[in-house]
């Protein structure tokens, strides 16, 4: 069986075949991150084919040596998903007042009810594994893509303060899920 | 490595969750530009332990007309990412346009585009550095030529209030710095003329630009014979042999 990065190999290739299973491989692996971000399910199918023919195209670029065929894929995944959020809530801002309900801090961590499976996904047992305020602080960058002005600014907590929660947040994510 | 690597260690953890911004994001790019591997290094880690924490949980199947388009759209395609611009852009922007779905191809191929344009600009901007770089290496040569010369010239009846100068060097040539000109009457142009034998040679032409400055590089005088003269007179702007226009700068 083919490892991940010589699926990619593959698809760089125009190999059809690899394309297919590198997507029956990860695709189901993927798209719970993107129903965490994007939870219309309509968004969140779009946004796992946009991904997975954007993977297609870049294969050729793909670089085994500065990331595995997961974070590869993970990374796409998550700035695609939170590139379409953030359109999506442009369009909502721009709506006349009244028309539509402004974004609120809820909507970036809100806990997933669709879905068990998404539930019990080990990296959200990771961040419930972490202190609160890291726990917040890493959700709103992660699933809501702020940066730590905006996560600042939802706070209401000091700069200083949320950079340090974000760090240890992100440290202890790595000593919980490093390779044994 | 600097005694004290903060901020740099929380920089690149921030960084791989796309949260560092402003002053910290331009400082930790420019930190990563200069090479630093450590910060590189923990910036893969954190975000493979992402990755490895977001797939590491139970699988979700997704919609299976994903999977049918993309194999479609998989088997009509070539092989992805080869550089031959023009068929892969098109391709790119009328698979877009047929189906409508996959907005992501149609912004890669934009991206192409604009990347196409910034690279012809980059070249351009290349050359007219490089054009710069030669301009004032010559001129810094005339500076140093211990014969260059400091010819002052005077604003004379076509241009009463211009100011000019040359640096010459009978071997080097010379540059002529001028200001205050007025706007050459339509159909002219200012010509330098060199006076080294006995007939004057024309060293170029020029106009200045709208606040009246104009600069003019000379090459060296072929006649060997050392420069008597320098004037600048008002003539056709298709050029002329010998002066006949009014003189607009002479010296003092």
């Amino acid at each position: 069986m083919s490892n991940g990065a010589d699926l990619i190999r593959q698809m760089a290739e125009g190999d059809a075949e690899a394309f297919a299973r590198f997507y029956d491989r990860y695709a189901p692996l993927i798209y719970p991150l993107i129903l965490r971000i994007l939870p219309d399910p309509t968004d969140a199918a779009e946004c796992l084919q946009d991904v997975f023919w954007e993977s297609r195209q870049r294969a050729r670029t793909y670089d085994a040596e500065r990331a595995t065929p997961d974070a590869w894929l993970v990374t796409q995944a998550r700035e695609r998903a939170i590139d379409r959020m953030r359109g999506a809530r442009r369009r909502r801002d721009a709506a006349p007042l009244g028309t539509s309900p402004r974004p609120r801090l809820a909507e970036a961590t809100a806990p997933l009810e669709r879905s068990a499976a998404v539930d019990r996904s080990v990296l959200m047992r990771a961040f419930e594994r972490l202190p609160d305020p890291q726990r917040e602080a890493l959700e709103l960058a992660y699933y809501g893509g702020l940066t730590q002005t905006e996560i600042t600014a939802r706070l209401k907590q000091p700069l200083g303060t949320v950079k340090t929660r974000l760090r240890l947040a992100l440290d202890r994510l790595r000593e919980m899920v490093k390779p044994t | 490595m600097s005694v004290s690597h903060e901020p740099f260690d929380t920089f690149a953890a921030l960084h791989a969750v796309g949260a560092l911004d402003g002053d910290d994001l331009r400082a930790f790019e420019a930190h990563l530009a200069a090479g630093c591997d450590r910060c590189a290094t923990l910036v893969q880690q954190t975000e493979q332990a992402l990755a490895r924490a977001a797939m590491a949980g139970p699988p979700e199947p997704p919609p299976s007309a994903v999977r049918e388009q993309l194999v479609k759209r998989a088997a009509a395609a070539g092989a992805p990412g080869r550089r031959r611009w023009l068929p892969w852009t098109l391709g790119i922007v009328a698979a877009a346009i047929a189906t409508g779905a996959f907005s992501a191809a149609y912004v890669a191929a934009r991206y192409e585009a604009r990347l196409g344009q910034m690279a012809r600009e980059t070249a351009a901007a290349k050359e007219r550095v490089a054009r710069t770089e030669a301009e004032l290496r010559e001129e810094l040569a005339l500076l140093r030529d211990p014969t260059t010369l400091l010819v002052e010239l005077r604003g004379q009846a076509a241009a009463p209030g211009a100011v000019g100068r040359v640096l010459w060097a009978d071997g080097g040539g010379g540059l002529l710095l001028a200001t205050q000109l007025p706007p050459p009457p339509p159909g002219k142009v200012y010509a330098l003329w060199t006076l080294a034998g006995d007939a004057p040679r024309a060293a170029g032409v020029f106009v200045p630009d709208e606040s009246g400055r104009a600069t003019l590089r000379v090459a060296a005088d072929g006649s060997g014979g050392p420069v008597r003269v320098l004037s600048v007179t008002v003539e056709p702007a298709g050029g002329a042999s010998a002066p006949t226009g009014a003189v607009a700068l002479a010296p003092r």
